[in-house]
């Protein structure tokens, strides 16, 4: 009897079905999620394991600098040094590489100290020529990074000797310590690769292994650091876009930091005792209400306090960021030196003071209120203020762009209505923030507000060689009263930056300039 | 068979022409701008105006184009503003992950609708009818970032077996093993879509086919249906099954933009989600004229097959 020959179609199909079980079997001797929870077994601090951080966004080689990524803001924290640290509560700058430096009586020049002992990741010491490297790095436009305008105003640089340096300045600068917190010094021998991408040479506790846009960045432990060791054999930055798919990465282990989360997730995050969440003081972001001038009717500053009575900024405080920010009607947080408890109260919620200015005004058109689409945050707050105006009168049309479109607008001075965004550097000294931040320069901004009495003010602030004594407290009062008079950026609350871990994660640190500190941080069950 | 294909080349050829002048002019349709993206709010005029000299964007349209056919001629696919590498190498690296990830999800659709459109015609029972059709149903309407999250949910968070995304510590090669668990959650969810869709045609295809004389001819002749659908209706009903896979093949590499996000997986979908946020004008450019040229080579691809598994196409198509 003749055997029938089976079809080959049913073959290929028993092979692959033969095939995918091979996988499945051998994928199940060896669990990579199994493989992705090791690590981290001892008890206190001990050495070892690579930490995975989840990033919300990439890195852009051409804005490394500029403090706008979560990858970037990681690696700059990790592979670079600056001169000094600001402490998180304070604007007393700490020995970094600098290791004592001296003001001119002027205020026209400074001389620092640098360690002999530091060497960049490349093998080569670090000597004075780098550190005037990198500020006229710093000082190019085509960098574009914040503080621009304070390094372009250092003038005169003596290294003659190489452990020492000596600045010499335009004016005196009272904000030029923020300039030595911020700026990294960077490797003159690598800045080409630096702009590609393909190598960031630094002086700091991890060196830089890998960039592969879209997906990681690897860091491993710098083994000649100055310093005291690292305690993690290295860092992985994964890229994870989705919010949703950095929290489900923490939950499943593959995470052991998430820079990214919601509020909502990370407040679920902290009824869990298998993750923790931080809350970072010295590095507040503020969310804010812009208003563009040329529009005829709000240039009328009676809507624009009626606008800033109108908002519950407590309740955006606690449904839009659970309960993490305080209400806030100056950029300020607590620990500046421009911070004002009393006049941050100028604008409490008054529905009915807001109601009585709207009444005074008459009919009112319809104002336009953008903010950037695809942030929970950012659409919540602008529903939330849409309900706030409309309670009093004002109408608004939300209208969501996409980010490019947005910042175009932004830096165009074209919303031509009300705008919601949030900005950084109000921790530093208050003149990094009216000198830079493009909101509320006083040059030119995108609320077309000009004032000569603010000009002065911002002016005066920053060409002073003192940011934090009496004399500079005495000038930021006056900001403060240009702010609150003339309403052109309404703020809404002042935030801290919140990191999410598992529980294995200990000593993490966030820097002043927003940036993952890791030098002491561990792995432990 | 050659003449068939040189005769649906000169189309194909036209189609991407076409495509790049239209991808060209799409791309700067669209608001927002890539200097404003790359310097920030903060920058100076003087140095957005470096920036865009820089990028060469202050050329007129029309050279900006005539350039980018050029160096697409002489195979330079330029450099992207945002990430700085060459577009070449950008896009080889993305693309070998979509490639894993879109063949790997075929070919789970492929055996799911043949396994389920050939029991449903073979057992050709109620309950399995009702069953598979529930599944296809549920499988086309759910949309794929529900699937995706709830995939992730079951197999990653409350049993957590499988890596909830992203790609194995040691790369794909060194450890296969674990690159396959890697690869399972994204592709079985990039898989269900197409798989149902796939199912229900070869389903409706295979019924078709059971309704032909020959059929019945054979069924008087005492040969099991099991023997007939396996022997012969599976194959007679392959040819239209094949158009509807090239189409699908196509569905699954856009959806594939949507599942690299939830998985994040690192593959094209990512690169072109950045690029276009952040106007990388070259790296969307080609990425959106790969895409068209990958749709127009399946599509002569699947022809191609048809005519091979079914002469009477290539036959009628030479007369």
């Amino acid at each position: 009897m003749r055997r029938e020959r089976r079809p080959h179609l049913l073959r290929g199909l028993a092979l692959t079905l033969a095939g995918l079980l091979v996988v499945a079997v051998v994928s199940a001797c060896s669990s990579a999620v199994g493989e992705a929870n090791g690590g981290g077994s001892a008890s206190g601090p001990s050495e070892g394991g690579v930490l995975r951080v989840g990033a919300g966004s990439d890195l852009i080689p051409a804005s490394v600098f500029t403090n706008s990524s979560d990858v970037a803001n990681t690696l700059v924290g990790t592979v670079y040094e600056s001169l000094v640290d600001y402490p998180t509560d304070s604007l007393e700058p700490q020995p970094r590489l600098a290791t004592s430096w001296q003001q001119s009586d002027d205020g026209l020049s400074l001389t620092l100290q640098l360690r002999d002992d530091v060497t960049f990741h490349s093998g080569r010491d670090l000597t004075s020529e780098d550190v005037e490297f990198s500020i006229r790095t710093w000082a190019d436009p085509a960098w574009t990074v914040q503080l621009q305008r304070t390094a372009a105003a250092i003038t005169g640089f003596d290294t003659s000797d190489p452990h020492a340096i000596t600045l010499t300045f335009a004016h005196p600068l009272s904000n030029v310590f923020d300039l030595l917190d911020m700026l990294p010094i960077i490797d003159s021998e690598s800045i080409d690769q630096l702009r590609e991408g393909t190598a960031y040479v630094g002086t700091g506790p991890f060196v830089f292994e890998s960039w592969t846009p879209s997906s990681k960045v690897v860091l491993t432990r710098n083994e000649d650091y100055w310093g005291e060791q690292p305690l993690l054999d290295g860092v992985e930055i994964d890229v994870v876009t989705d919010p949703q798919a950095q929290a489900s990465q923490l939950r499943s282990g593959q995470l052991d930091v998430a820079l990214g989360l919601t509020d909502r997730d990370r407040e679920s995050f902290e009824k869990d005792d298998a993750y923790s969440v931080t809350e970072f003081k010295g590095a507040e972001n503020a969310i804010y209400l812009g208003a563009d001038l040329a529009n005829p009717d709000l240039r009328e500053v009676k809507l624009r306090q009626a606008i800033a009575y109108a908002l519950d900024r407590q309740r955006i405080v606690d449904e839009v960021f659970r309960g993490a920010g305080t209400p806030a009607n100056l950029p300020w947080p607590e620990s500046s030196p421009a911070y004002d408890a009393r006049a941050n109260q100028t604008y409490a919620y008054d529905a009915a003071k807001a109601e009585e200015l709207v009444s005074q005004l008459g009919d009112q058109p319809t104002l336009p209120l953008a903010y950037p689409a695809g942030n929970g945050n950012f659409e919540a707050v602008a529903q939330v203020v849409q309900a706030n105006l409309e309670a009093v009168g004002i109408e608004t049309k939300l209208e969501p762009q996409e980010y490019s479109q947005f910042i175009k607008q932004l830096i165009g001075g074209t919303f031509g209505g009300l705008w919601i965004l949030e900005h950084s550097y109000a921790q530093y000294t208050p003149s990094t923030l009216t000198v830079s931040a493009y909101p509320f320069n006083a040059d030119k901004n995108a609320s077309h507000f000009s004032s000569p009495a603010y000009q002065k003010h911002a002016d005066g602030a920053w060409q002073r060689d003192s940011g934090t004594d009496r004399g500079a407290v005495r000038i930021y009062r006056q900001l403060n009263q240009d702010l609150l008079d003339n309403l052109f950026l309404i703020e809404i609350a002042v935030t801290p930056p919140r990191v999410a871990t598992t529980a294995k994660v200990h000593d993490i640190g966030l820097s002043k300039r927003n940036e993952l500190d890791l030098g002491r941080a561990y792995l432990a069950d | 068979m050659t003449r068939y294909l040189l005769r649906r080349l000169p189309s194909a050829l036209v189609v991407l022409a076409v495509a790049s002048f239209g991808i060209f002019a799409l791309v700067r349709l669209v608001p927002g701008d890539p200097v404003s993206t790359l310097a920030g709010p903060d920058a100076s005029p003087e140095a957005r105006a470096a920036i865009r000299a820089d990028l060469g964007l202050d050329q007129p349209l029309l050279g900006q184009y005539l350039t980018w056919l050029g160096q697409l001629a002489r195979l330079d696919l330029g450099t992207s503003y945002r990430i700085g590498g060459q577009v070449k190498d950008l896009v080889a690296d993305g693309a070998v992950n979509t490639i894993v990830l879109t063949v790997t999800a075929l070919l789970l659709a492929v055996v799911v609708a043949l396994v389920s459109s050939v029991l449903a015609v073979v057992l050709d029972n109620r309950w399995v009818n009702a069953a598979l059709s529930f599944g296809n149903t549920l499988a086309i309407a759910l949309p794929t970032f529900v699937t995706g999250l709830v995939l992730i949910l079951l197999f990653a968070v409350v049993l957590p077996v499988l890596p909830a995304g992203g790609t194995p510590p040691d790369g794909f090669i060194a450890r296969p093993d674990i690159a396959a668990q890697y690869l399972l959650l994204p592709a079985v969810c990039l898989a269900l879509g197409a798989g149902a869709a796939l199912t229900r045609f070869l389903t409706e295809a295979l019924r078709t086919e059971l309704r032909q004389p020959y059929v019945t001819t054979a069924r008087a002749l005492g040969i099991s249906r099991r023997r007939i659908v396996l022997t012969q209706a599976l194959r007679n009903a392959l040819p239209s099954t094949v158009t509807v896979l090239g189409i699908q093949f196509g569905t699954l590499l856009g959806g594939a933009v949507l599942v690299e996000a939830i998985f994040t997986w690192p593959g094209l979908g990512g690169l072109i989600e950045e690029a276009i946020s952040g106007r990388d004008y070259p790296l969307v450019q080609v990425l959106l004229l790969l895409s068209v040229a990958v749709f127009v080579a399946v599509q002569l691809l699947t022809d191609i097959v048809h005519a091979w598994l079914d002469p009477r196409v290539r036959i009628g198509g030479a007369s």
